[in-house]
């Protein structure tokens, strides 16, 4: 129990420093140790104890207050007040302000004994009973420091009205903070508050009180005008909060979500928490297109005379052909109803939907992405160790007693193996080793590489020859047949051409998981986007120049084709990875196990096929309604299937950084590749002649441009025309719009820079101030040895704790010194304030003010110990101050 | 609402709305599944009464936890320590587990939950426990004595800043804020 105080004690950094010999000839001079007694060290300390024995007995008799002192630091804005007022609001300032620290100067030292173990801030407390217990939950974070402040029953009578008197006092002062601000603020900040229930009410009545003799006062001005506005703002309020209501009533799968990380925890359910992401984007895709484009199409369209048989489900083709669902059944003309004589242009609904969409898209992954990024990337560098990790390592989400076992069993090898981890990293790689591992590296990436080459190569030499087979003469069926060798093929890539990855991943020998997971990632990327890519230019190079009556519509049924077979596959992949490898495992093979759920090739499934989706979104427009069908069946199948045969992942998945990296990929290749597909086929490639809206330009892009032209002459839409030709048609504006975002990542980037560096600094900050607390500690030590050895008999006899006397009074330095960097070690790492510097050099004089006498020396022994501190850390390794 | 269970008013409902992170209907929710703990002749009056420790960990939501526990403790304004917990003590444990809880109030918590003895710092015996609780108190799992002091060694290297041999909150918030999984993993849905 007494480990970090022994530890401080033997840390050999001060006993052997010549500094402390100096500094402990100096003790004998009693006049210094008086000094130190009086001023910096106690006051502090002193004070704190107030705060807590006033509050104790405050508490019995005014059950109401509350110690809003004790709230101010929790609340980000008032920082600024709390930082000055602390020091001011100190009862000692001026040490005549209590008699009994006059009286007694040894008080602070014998108090302590009164210490009760279980005496915590938080806990319950005698003193406490009679209130109702609503003071049992008091901890925040400026009582983490008082924690070992506890109430002197000798001093409590002393002291307790004055200190009343300041917490009012603060108390006031914070609820004036409240009450000035907008009471969405103030919601949000009393909801911040780690608090009970009743005294969070008691805080927002008090608020309120103040607010309404404030707006008593302020009634006579009142005008109509800002009762209009408050009303608006209100009925505003209500509305939101109502719509928002309703939205929750609309979220998908919550229970379904609930019961997948109650059982698998959050890793799996990231996976299922992406696909449900996905499909709100198709959902809000198919609302667009087919009330922008679909709706109208079909007011106008004719009837059908193709027969469906069942094979055009698979292919896409025959019937599908003549229907909404791709593209050359759309008209070119304007639908005009002849009742009201208001037209509708097919070829500008077309184009502009389609951009907007995509132009709404990029926004929302842009959006989300930098959120994630935000979120989970916003520190530079993070712990090389993952021990500190465990700190925060419980899923909570876990419910399921089961998978709450095999969680903890899973942990515990982990921490094992880690352990041992540790120590075999010590033994360093030799030189041939590192080369043999290097060259196994580089095989696997060029073997990855070449397999991918390889897989595309073939694809597209299929896809030509598969178009030559369709220009031949035979009979519709086997036509039909033919067109579904392609996908297939592609879709057996996708799914075998991972597995040789896995075992490349076998071969090579990584260090740390992690690599392994992102190297499989990024292969398994490259080879699906290569593959796409391949399509894409077989589609744009050979079909969109070949003689065929309507290549878009071709070009539409590919993609269904592609994203048809590839649902089919991932439902006998679940099948046959998870049902039958369940069955092998259990029943033939045991060393096998139950298969884990693999979220990495899972994930990168949803990108594959979302990418050909948005590809198709322009070939067939109502391909996103294919891609809602197919995710609901595949976000059922999958689940049951989890249910059913998967045992939650035994290794520790980084669900949002990986969620974040999925994001990006999404975004990268993905997004990114369709843009330029789009940018090619609208800018670049000539629409079929026959079919679709487009049939007579020669290229898309010129419906625009000829709708421009017309607006041209009317003078009332010129802006529009201005806008067209200055901002979206020239190339100035975007070269200009591209340095100015370049010279703003650049400032960002510098502004990250100097952080890092502002970080660095502050936390060897920190690392001083701990040696001088230490340093600090050691002297209250020997000073206490020498000078309460008669009483400590008597002590110990008082005493209810476990603890030893020492370290009572040692604990309670350590919190008074803690004091500066409880209060302001967020803002440290959240705002990497420079303004925190200042205060916690000049911990000990703030303290001391009032104590003119004590300063000196006061001042003198902290910058020693500064001094010292600064010695040993140039000694020391850089490593040691860098997390 | 099982029909004999009475409704919340409503000013109160707006009240916990603006007290707690929870919506209208994590409200309503959490007001069903409490009452449903409590005797049937005592759901009308609700909000006066207390439902024993035993009874919360009935719940599926705490019954596996490994903290159960210190979750029942942290949040209980029990004037006896036992644990039990009122409606609004509910509402605040629901509300420091939600989704729209800020990661700072949740790290605040997570701190408390952690800190087993209550003294407002966590030493070597509260990250003992702390890792039995997270590996499990049975035999095979558990960690041997060495281990165990090589994991909490390397715990206090990495999370202790000032060195002092324990972790203080500020300290804990400061390892949270580098983990990001943190925030979707403290969570409790009912």
């Amino acid at each position: 129990m007494s480990y970090h105080y022994n530890e401080a004690f033997e840390n050999p950094d001060y006993h052997y420093s010549e500094t402390l010999e100096i500094d402990r000839s100096k003790e004998r001079n009693s006049s210094f140790q008086q000094n130190l007694h009086d001023s910096s060290l106690h006051d502090d300390s002193y004070d704190s104890y107030e705060g807590h024995s006033g509050r104790g007995q405050r508490n019995q008799d005014y059950p109401m207050a509350i110690p809003m002192s004790s709230m101010q630091p929790g609340f980000r804005y008032s920082h600024s007040t709390s930082r000055s007022a602390v020091p001011n609001t100190n009862p000692y300032g001026n040490p005549h302000t209590n008699p009994s620290f006059e009286y007694e100067p040894e008080l602070a030292y014998t108090s302590p004994s009164t210490f009760h173990a279980m005496d915590g801030p938080y806990v319950r407390r005698s003193s406490d009973m009679s209130d109702g217990g609503s003071f049992s939950q008091r901890y925040n974070r400026r009582q983490a420091d008082l924690v070992y402040r506890m109430p002197s029953s000798l001093l409590r009578l002393d002291s307790n009205a004055e200190t009343y008197n300041e917490d009012k006092h603060k108390q006031e002062k914070l609820i004036k903070n409240l009450a000035s601000m907008s009471s969405r603020e103030r919601i949000k900040a009393i909801q911040k508050t780690p608090k009970t229930m009743k005294e969070k009410r008691d805080i927002r009545n008090k608020v309120l009180m103040e607010k309404t003799k404030k707006s008593v006062s302020y009634s006579t001005q009142i005008n109509c005008c800002t009762q209009c506005l408050y009303k608006t703002a209100l009925s505003y309020r209500r509305f939101k909060s109502g719509l928002s209501e309703y939205f929750h009533l609309l979220q998908l799968w919550q229970k379904t979500l609930k019961v997948i990380g109650g059982k698998f925890g959050t890793s799996v359910l990231s996976y299922f928490v992406f696909l449900k992401w996905l499909l709100t984007f198709n959902i809000f895709s198919f609302l667009v297109n087919f009330s922008f484009i679909t709706i109208p199409q079909l007011i106008a369209s004719g009837p059908n005379n193709l027969t469906f048989n069942g094979l055009e489900l698979l292919t896409g083709a025959g019937y599908f052909k003549k229907t909404v669902l791709y593209y050359g059944f759309y008209t070119n003309s304007t639908i005009t109803k002849a009742e009201n004589n208001s037209s509708y242009n097919m070829q500008l609904a077309y184009i502009f939907t389609i951009g907007i969409y995509f132009i709404i898209c990029f926004f929302s992954l842009v959006y989300s992405m930098a959120k994630s990024f935000h979120k989970n990337f916003i520190n530079p560098q993070t712990y090389a160790g993952s021990a500190a990790k465990l700190l925060c390592i419980w899923d909570f989400n876990i419910t399921n007693e089961k998978a709450v076992k095999l969680k903890q069993s899973n942990l515990s090898t982990q921490i094992k193996e880690s352990l041992s981890e540790v120590t075999l990293e010590v033994l360093n790689l030799s030189l041939k080793q590192k080369i043999a591992r290097i060259t196994v590296h580089l095989v696997a990436w060029v073997a990855s590489l070449g397999t991918a080459a390889a897989c595309c190569a073939g694809v597209y030499f299929l896809s030509r020859n598969n178009l030559q087979l369709l220009e031949g003469n035979k009979s519709e069926l086997e036509k039909e047949a033919a067109t579904l060798v392609l996908p297939i093929v592609v879709s057996l890539l996708n799914l075998l051409i991972p597995f040789c990855f896995a075992l490349f991943g076998l071969i090579e020998k990584f260090q740390y998981p992690r690599h392994e997971l992102y190297v499989t990632v990024i292969r398994n990327i490259f080879l699906k986007i290569s593959i796409i890519g391949i399509l894409c230019y077989y589609w744009l190079n050979d079909v969109a120049t070949s003689e065929e009556e309507c290549w878009e519509s071709l070009v539409g049924q590919d993609i269904y084709r592609l994203i048809v077979i590839d649902f089919i596959f991932c439902l006998l992949g679940s099948f046959f990875g998870e049902f039958v490898r369940r069955i092998i495992g259990t029943k033939c093979c045991k060393k096998l196990g139950v298969p884990e759920f693999d979220i990495a090739r899972n994930v990168l499934d949803l990108i594959y096929t979302q990418t050909l989706a948005w590809i198709g979104i322009f070939f067939a427009p109502l391909m996103p309604a294919m891609q809602i069908i197919s995710f609901f069946i595949i976000f059922y199948v999958k689940k049951v299937s989890l249910m059913r045969n998967c045992q939650p992942p035994r290794k520790v998945w980084r669900a949002s950084q990986m969620t974040t990296l999925f994001i990006f990929l999404l975004f990268f290749p993905s997004f990114t590749g369709v843009l330029s597909v789009m940018g090619v086929t609208i800018w670049r490639r000539t629409p079929s002649k026959q079919c679709g809206p487009f049939q007579g330009l020669t290229s898309v892009i010129d419906a625009v441009s000829g709708w421009i032209h017309i607006l041209d002459s009317y003078s009332s839409s010129k802006w529009v025309v201005w806008i067209y030709r200055n901002l979206i048609g020239s190339v100035h504006f975007f070269f200009i719009l591209t340095v100015i975002v370049l010279i703003i990542t650049y400032l960002y980037w510098q502004i990250i820079e100097g952080r890092k560096i502002m970080v660095r600094l502050l936390h060897e900050q920190i690392i001083n101030e701990g040696k001088d607390k230490m340093f600090l500690l050691n002297k209250l030590r020997a000073l206490q040895t020498s000078k309460l050895d008669p009483s400590k008999g008597e002590q110990q006899e008082r005493s209810s704790s476990l603890y030893q006397p020492s370290r009572q009074a040692a604990l309670q330095m350590t919190a008074s010194l803690e004091r500066p960097f409880g209060r302001n070690g967020r803002d440290y790492y959240a705002e990497s304030s420079s303004a925190g510097i200042p205060e916690k050099i000049g911990l000990s004089p703030a303290d001391a003010e009032g104590h003119q006498p004590a300063i000196s020396e006061t001042l003198a022994l902290a910058l020693r110990a500064r001094q010292q501190a600064e010695w040993e850390m140039e000694d020391d390794d850089d490593e040691d101050f860098r997390p | 609402m099982g029909g004999s269970a009475s409704q919340l008013p409503r000013d109160l409902l707006g009240e916990y709305q603006e007290l707690t992170f929870l919506t209208k209907q994590e409200i309503l929710l959490a007001h069903k599944r409490f009452s449903e703990l409590l005797p049937k002749e005592e759901r009308e009056s609700i909000l006066l009464k207390r439902v024993p420790k035993s009874k919360i960990l009935t719940l599926p939501e705490l019954r596996a936890n490994p903290f159960q526990d210190r979750i029942c403790r942290v949040f209980s304004t029990s004037e006896h320590g036992d644990g039990s917990m009122s409606f609004e003590d509910f509402l605040d444990l629901l509300s420091v587990f939600s989704d729209s809880a800020t990661s700072e109030i949740k790290s605040h918590y997570a701190f408390r939950i952690f800190d087993f003895d209550d003294d407002g710092t966590l030493d070597k015996k509260d990250l003992e426990k702390l890792v039995n609780c997270l590996t499990g108190e049975g035999d095979e799992t558990r960690l041997s004595e060495s281990e165990m002091d090589q994991l909490i060694q390397n715990i206090l290297e990495e999370s202790d800043i000032d060195k002092d041999g324990t972790i203080n909150l500020s300290e804990f918030q400061h390892v949270i804020s580098r983990s990001p999984d943190f925030a979707s993993s403290f969570k409790i849905v009912l």
